[in-house]
């Protein structure tokens, strides 16, 4: 899958899990940048990603997940193995 | 231990820093504070208070993650002072409800200079305030009757009320604490996740640093349950003292988590259940594992039940027993007219003993709602809470009696935020319900009688009112609101809708 395609993915997630129509996904966006980014929609989050592109997080990988550019790339690395 | 005073406690704190000066005092955002510069900017701290020019012994403490702002309660504490807190990230409305409220005339902050403050109030930088570090045993002049903090929770008529708990207060809970057998030395690692507005953050500060063991603490702009569990993980953590979401949110991981290093993995704040809490007992082979249970005004936690590994635990609804009274107080549970129910039968769970509050913050009339004198003759607390005594006497928590829900652990009356809801829209009806996720988590749903509009502004009032854990997750559109027989509005039939 190209970066692109994760990237539109996600923020088709991410604008229905956070609630806002308006988000436009940065590499270097934190949960400090949407309000609504918590530990509950985080969770909430992470479970739309997993459905949507059938994979799934280890406990390990989730705390290294500090900005969005972390996410996209575990999700390009998770989707080759 | 009943006879522990409050200045026994500093003089641990001031044995701590005496002794274990080259040793971590705290760990917070990837950095480790020694003894010493604890003990250092307390004492810088405390030159700045007795320079400033009010009387006044209650102190504003801006929070942030930082030694100063830790270092600040031990300064206010040591100069027979109260700190109140207040969060950077609520409302200004609120914190000015709060200056007020309490008549606040100093604010500790650590905060950068730059930052924009405009409360009407002195504003002491606690950055770089280092003074010599002379904090002796012995010096302090401190009153067990002074107040040690006032916290303020969620009050249903759009106010926050204040909860002042007294310097007696927190010396009782302290020795009720180690009561209890738990043993703390300076080798231990000790988790803090909570909101210093938090009371359940008082355990996770205060117990370690009597200690000389170090506070490992939790910043709040990170997603909490992965970095508790990296915090536990690489750093091999001894005790923590958690609400029971955070294992909801781990469980999915439970099988990659291998803990061994715990020592005491302590749970309050909202009910915890059975099962869960089995699986997360092979998380940590080593550790004893507590329910413990107490609301704000009976500072920090009051009762304790210790969590069975070979199993015959006491449930009720697949909630663990909360167990017994510690040993500076009592609990009855009692029936609509005050007498104690017999065991087995469910009443309103009431708590009386030397850690239990006075009184609400200038609040006759909430404060005489919240008592009730008992067949003892003493002046019993009631929590809300409906409970049952089983034969051994350990308590059994059922749930909430009134629109009262937890959030994560944070008391949040549900009619706050329908004040502020209603405040909003001036002429629609709301209610909101609590209610459990699939992953038993709790969130809150609003439900508005109209046809379905844009929510955007409306969540951005209440952004500005309210707290973030505050704001509803679900907002939902009904045409007529349903009644129950009462002619009440049903909120059972509403909460169907989720």
């Amino acid at each position: 899958m190209e970066r692109t395609e994760i990237v539109d993915k996600l923020t088709v997630i991410f604008r229905n899990v956070f609630n806002s129509e308006n988000i436009v996904l940065r590499d270097d966006m934190t949960a400090d940048d949407v309000d609504s980014w918590d530990s509950l929609t985080h969770m909430a989050m992470i479970s739309e990603v997993e459905k949507c592109f059938s994979i799934k997080f280890k406990l390990k990988e989730l705390n290294k997940l500090r900005q969005v550019g972390d996410l996209i790339a575990t999700i390009e690395s998770k989707l080759q193995q | 231990m009943d006879d522990r005073l409050f200045s026994d406690v500093l003089n641990f704190v001031a044995k701590s820093i005496e002794f274990y000066g080259d040793r971590p005092a705290f760990f917070i955002d990837g950095e480790s504070y020694t003894y010493k510069v604890f003990g250092e900017t307390i004492s810088g701290i405390r030159t700045a208070l007795r320079n400033r020019n009010s009387k006044s012994s209650n102190i504003g403490i801006v929070l942030n993650n930082d030694v100063e702002t830790y270092s600040s309660i031990f300064a206010v504490w040591m100069e027979g002072c109260a700190y109140v807190p207040l969060h950077p990230h609520w409302p200004k409305e609120r914190c000015q409800d709060i200056i007020s409220q309490v008549g606040l005339a100093t604010i500790l902050d650590s905060s950068s200079a730059d930052k924009d403050d405009s409360f009407d109030c002195n504003l002491i930088r606690t950055k770089n305030l280092q003074g010599n570090c002379e904090i002796q045993k012995n010096e302090f002049n401190v009153n067990d009757g002074e107040l040690a903090y006032i916290l303020f929770t969620s009050g249903s008529t759009g106010k926050p009320k204040g909860v002042p708990i007294s310097k007696g207060n927190v010396a009782a809970f302290v020795g009720s604490f180690f009561d209890i057998g738990f043993e703390i030395t300076e080798n231990d690692r000790v988790l803090q996740c909570f909101d210093l507005t938090f009371d359940l953050s008082v355990m996770s500060y205060l117990i370690p640093l009597m200690k000389g063991a170090c506070v490992y603490t939790v910043p709040d702009n990170v997603v909490k349950y992965t970095y508790i569990y990296d915090l536990m993980d690489e750093h091999n953590l001894t005790v923590a003292l958690m609400v029971p979401s955070i294992i909801n949110y781990l469980k999915p991981y439970f099988d990659e988590i291998d803990v061994p290093s715990m020592r005491y993995s302590l749970f309050c704040g909202e009910a915890l259940y059975e099962d869960v809490t089995a699986g997360w007992a092979k998380c940590l082979p080593n550790a004893e594992i507590y329910n413990v249970y107490g609301p704000t005004e009976d500072t920090i936690f009051c009762t304790y039940y210790k969590y069975q590994r070979e199993g015959g635990n006491k449930t009720c609804n697949g909630i663990l027993s909360i167990g017994k009274s510690m040993s500076s107080g009592s609990i009855m549970v009692l029936d609509e007219e005050g007498h104690e129910t017999p065991v087995g039968e469910s009443g309103e769970l009431c708590l009386y003993g030397r850690q239990l509050f006075d009184g609400y913050w200038k609040d006759k009339e909430k404060t005489e709602s919240a008592f009730v004198l008992s067949d003892d003759g003493n002046r019993y607390y009631k929590t809300g809470d409906l409970c049952y005594r089983d034969a051994d006497g350990d308590i059994m928590y059922m749930g909430r009696m009134d629109s009262q829900a937890k959030i994560q652990g944070y008391r949040v009356e549900l009619g706050e935020i329908e004040f502020h809801a209603r405040d909003f829209f001036k002429d629609r009806n709301v209610v909101c319900v609590a209610y459990e996720n699939e992953s038993k988590l709790t969130e809150i749903a609003m439900f508005i009688e109209s046809d379905e509009v844009s929510t955007d502004e409306l969540v951005s009032y209440l952004r500005t009112k309210l707290p973030a854990y505050m704001i509803p997750t679900r907002i939902m559109f009904v045409q007529v609101f349903p009644l129950n027989a009462n002619g009440k509005t049903d909120r059972k039939a509403l909460k169907s809708k989720l």
